[in-house]
């Protein structure tokens, strides 16, 4: 590191990958500015295009230019598409929309393999209109590198003017400040939002076909998690808000990485450098953020999920009850009629559940997104990983807990301060940090002790971990292992229910809904918030170490950290903040595609596109219809009663009153100032 | 600085801050003797609710001191100035939208006696315990308050009158020995506010606390408080007991208007003439 050097081709070759990453970049800038959304499928739908391109000019030869206003046109309007259909969530949790984006992405990756947009030849390179190149040291730079260099500045510089000087300009900027305001003084905020959409679609276009050509195959997938965080660092640098920091942003990150790239041998030390460089400027840019959190931190949880659902019919209690004992004693007999193989996937749902669980308590109640989970879990995995075999087994989970929660605190630190946003880029960098530089065994030489310290899995591709006992009961058959799981299980919903019912979860929700408000009543904010990622991070992390021994041969593999977005998914499909919401996500997620894989209407509804038409149509997730299923049976039961009592057979079922539905609806009285007088 | 018992005093000295050239509150002095009620009026924008961000903490004065009992609270964070005693309200009464009554209310009673989470976790006996007699507190508030019916309901389902009640229910709870009140009938018709003025007197006696409050509605300052201290644009115009505040010319031109109606305008008779909550709901964003 001593020696650095930046070689003016290295600086270059930064340039223009950051130019691609700058526009990316400000693509989440717009429209995060117009709805507060973080659009995860910015990239993907510029695949399209760049896809649309090739099958053009190489399957029906157009010509080029033709060819590229199509494929613009193309992505401009399944930007517009995706503002309409994601439209009706702008009002719901912020959570929410961004895993419906993650969703969307998918579905645009599916679309992209559609006989009309998918080229015949899938490695045919993407087109370039010219010839030129030229070269600086040693490098030649392509034609496509030269296009880039062209095109790229003047797509920003076009932006700039048109936000500056255009109506729609000034409509989103005004709609950015107070939409409600806005829309009051005459602004069409919907028809802003499409055009902002429309604008980010082109916009998204531009990067990938100017990227495609550097890519073996045009059919990619742009929701990669490192370029993910390249670009959502260089928008946090510009706060969400200015499009030019952004786009230079943008440009620097592309340059650093290259910098890297060229300085520093091993990749676990460039994730390192780029891990930290990531959090120091998010630290730097803190107050930055913090000045436009206020607002959107208020639009972030309104109208929430219902978190804490307060029953106070007994007879509505009963039935919720009885049907989680049904539940548990079934779940605890199936591994008896299960094989190995779906023995082993039993377990690997409950563990799954375990870490959807872990993600209730810091999304649902803290109201802090991670996008990293994985990577605490990969903490857990790590530890039984080196000591499964010296310590017992309790122990060890009780260790892989503690010593997870201590590292989530630590990612979490930076985030402190700032809007639940934040968490998911300094988490999702962890996770990236993880798997690419800690799992795959580097080794650090520790400074001042001169110590070096390997951290990852003995062997990167694929680790054996041998299964130790429980209070001398062997865990070697599937079947004993997914009763030790579905314990792991229990224990962790008994826990997490205590900490609802019992002043944990009140605690967590009164920071996350009014921070300022819960600091005046004397609840210690900060401490809260160490609380939420402590008590996560436990749960990741003894679930890491289960999820280690489940598998017994694991890779790095294992940690991708797109399963991350599939934990969060789960998460918000059961329904933000719900226990057995998070279950059910879990087995929705995890258990369906897990038993019945090769179905392809199980692939389809498990697939994003699932995931959008179940945010669409069933925003408080499986844990809502759960509980409205609860209200239902108790009602016939009620009604069941009430005719025996009465005796004459075909009394109608009475209506739901209070209790029954858990939140009553009638408006109270405005005030009720007498009853303190007597 | 001891958690003494009884009301306490609170003294303002000179206190100014600054917001990017905007003079918000300068050199306010005002005396909080212990059990007085304190009325801060003025126009919007005269630094009313800034003062108030400067006693509690939430703002940092950049001169002058604010004192309790005669100590300086300079090194107090906000959540720390609740342990000596000092409770606000606030103007939006936003509670927690999430939480059910129940579980703002447990609320207070968790901050004055905090469990940690692993005896939570495990339940062990004691708490146990703690949690039963922090029900058992919270359930006595909710009867006194008439809030029963309201337990189990979200604080986003709330009026925003219920949602007042929950708030006065939970700094009851909090047992304040300095209270401080932003605009406690914001938000609310005339006739509501009325029916405040008992219920506020209640809790001075109940909680046994000094009050500050800040407030639009002129007539329930005069009617309320032993102290009325005007404001305007940052300064201090006027200031001492109602008769004396009401006779003061300089007062009368910085906010009451020169018209009689506008002061006695509280009372059965007179709803709907004060300009109280007129301009409030310009200010106070509460239909949102």
């Amino acid at each position: 590191m001593l020696a650095f050097a930046a070689p003016n081709f290295v600086l270059l070759q930064g340039v223009i990958i950051g130019l691609g990453y700058g526009l990316l970049a400000v693509g989440l800038v717009l429209i995060y500015r117009t709805n507060r959304v973080l659009n995860f499928a910015q990239g993907q739908v510029g695949v399209i295009a760049a896809v649309f391109l090739v099958k053009l000019t190489a399957d029906f030869h157009f010509e080029y230019w033709f060819a590229l206003i199509l494929s613009l046109a193309l992505a401009a309007g399944v930007g517009g598409l995706s503002e309409l259909v994601l439209r009706r969530l702008f009002s719901r949790p912020r959570v929410l929309v961004m895993v419906a984006t993650i969703g969307l992405s998918q579905v645009l990756l599916a679309l992209t393999a559609l006989p009309f947009i998918r080229p015949k030849n899938l490695y045919k390179p993407v087109p370039v209109p010219f010839d030129l190149s030229f070269s600086l040291g040693s490098v030649i730079f392509t034609p496509a590198e030269v296009l880039t260099l062209i095109v790229a500045p003047i797509v920003a510089i076009a932006l700039a003017v048109a936000v500056r000087s255009t109506s729609w300009g000034l409509n989103m900027r005004a709609m950015s400040e107070n939409a409600d305001s806005a829309r009051l003084s005459g602004v069409w905020v919907r028809r802003t939002s499409t055009i902002t959409w429309v604008v980010a679609g082109a916009l998204s276009a531009f990067t990938a076909i100017l990227n495609a050509p550097g890519q073996t195959s045009a059919l990619t997938e742009v929701l990669s998690p490192d370029l993910l965080l390249f670009a959502l660092t260089a928008a946090l640098v510009g706060a969400m808000i200015n499009l030019t920091v952004a786009f230079v942003a943008g440009i620097g990150v592309g340059v650093l990485y290259e910098l890297l790239q060229w300085n520093v041998s091993s990749i676990a030390n460039q994730q390192l450098a780029l891990f930290i460089v990531l959090i120091v400027v998010l630290l730097i840019r803190v107050r930055a953020l913090r000045k436009d959190s206020r607002s959107g931190e208020r639009s972030t949880w309104q109208h929430g999920a219902s978190t804490v659902r307060a029953t106070v019919d007994t007879l509505r209690r009963r039935v919720s009850r009885t049907g989680m004992w049904m539940a548990a004693i079934g779940a605890a007999l199936l591994p008896l009629v299960l094989n190995v193989g779906n023995n082993y996937l039993f377990s690997q749902t409950c563990i799954y559940a375990v870490i959807a669980l872990s993600l209730t308590i810091l999304t649902g109640w803290a109201g802090q997104v991670s996008l990293g989970q994985f990577g605490l879990v990969a903490v857990g995995a790590l530890l039984a990983a080196h000591l499964g075999q010296t310590y017992p087994l309790p122990l060890l989970l009780l260790l892989a807990g503690a010593v997870t929660a201590v590292v989530a605190i630590i990612v979490g630190l930076p985030a402190l301060r700032m809007p639940g946003l934040f968490l998911a880029v300094t988490t999702l960098g962890f996770a990236i940090f993880m798997q690419e530089a800690v799992l795959a065994t580097p080794c650090w030489t520790l400074p001042l002790v001169h110590r070096t310290l390997c951290t990852g899995l003995p062997n990167p591709a694929s680790t054996l971990i041998g299964r130790s006992t429980l209070f001398g009961l062997s865990l070697q058959s599937e079947r004993s292992f997914a009763w030790f799981s579905l314990g792991v299980l229990l224990i962790s919903i008994f826990a997490v229910r205590t900490w609802r019912d019992k002043g944990v979860a009140r605690r967590l929700i009164a920071v996350r809904d009014n921070e300022l408000g819960a600091a005046a009543m004397g609840i210690p904010v900060l401490r809260t918030k160490l609380l939420a990622f402590g008590l996560s991070g436990f749960m990741a992390g003894y679930a890491g170490a289960c999820l280690a021994f489940a598998t017994e041969r694991f890779s790095t593999a294992t940690f991708d950290p797109t399963i991350s977005f599939i934990i969060i998914s789960m998460v918000v499909i059961g329904g933000l903040g719900s226990i057995p919401g998070a279950i059910l996500g879990a087995l929705y997620l995890e258990g369906l595609p897990a038993l019945f894989g090769s179905n392809a209407t199980i692939q389809f509804l498990t697939s994003g596109l699932g995931v959008v038409a179940f945010i669409l149509y069933l925003p408080g997730g499986l844990g809502e219809l759960l509980h409205r299923f609860g209200d239902v049976v108790t009602i016939g039961i009620r009604a069941a009663q009430e005719r025996m009592a009465s005796g004459r057979p075909g009394v109608p079922p009475p209506a739901p009153d209070d209790g029954v539905v858990a939140a009553g609806l009638g408006s109270p009285p405005a005030l009720v100032p007498e009853a303190v007088e007597s | 600085m001891s958690a003494a018992a009884g009301p306490a005093q609170l003294t303002v000295e000179n206190v100014g801050v600054t917001f990017g050239g905007v003079r918000a509150v300068e050199e306010v002095s005002f005396t909080a003797e212990p059990g007085a009620i304190v009325g801060l009026i003025g126009a919007n924008g005269s630094g009313k609710t800034t003062t108030l961000d400067m006693v509690s903490g939430l703002v940092t004065p950049q001169r002058g001191t604010v004192r309790l009992d005669g100590a300086d609270l300079a090194e107090y964070l906000p959540e720390e100035r609740q342990r000596v005693g000092m409770v606000r309200s606030f103007q939006d009464c936003r509670l927690y939208p999430e939480l059910s009554v129940f579980d703002v209310l447990m609320l207070c009673e968790d901050v004055k006696h905090e469990v940690a989470v692993v005896p939570t976790t495990l339940q062990l006996p004691w708490a146990r315990r703690a949690e039963k007699r922090k029900q058992v507190a919270v359930d006595q508030v909710i009867g006194a308050f008439g809030l029963e019916r309201f337990r189990h309901h979200r604080t986003a389902e709330l009026s925003t009158g219920t949602r007042r009640v929950v708030d006065l229910a939970s700094i009851i709870l909090a047992e304040p020995r300095l209270l401080l009140l932003d605009e406690p009938t914001a938000g609310i018709a005339q006739r509501e506010a009325e029916a405040f003025i008992p219920l506020l007197r209640r809790i001075h006696e109940v909680a046994d606390t000094t009050i500050v409050l800040v407030e639009h509605d002129v007539p329930l300052v005069f009617a309320l408080c032993s102290t009325v201290v005007v404001m305007e644009r940052g300064r201090v115009v006027a200031a001492g007991p109602p008769e004396v505040v009401r006779a003061d010319p300089k007062a009368l031109t910085a906010y009451l208007g020169a018209s009689d109606e506008a002061l006695y305008a509280s009372g059965p008779s007179g709803a709907g003439s004060a300009g109280g909550s007129g301009n409030e709901h310009s200010e106070s964003n509460e239909r949102g």
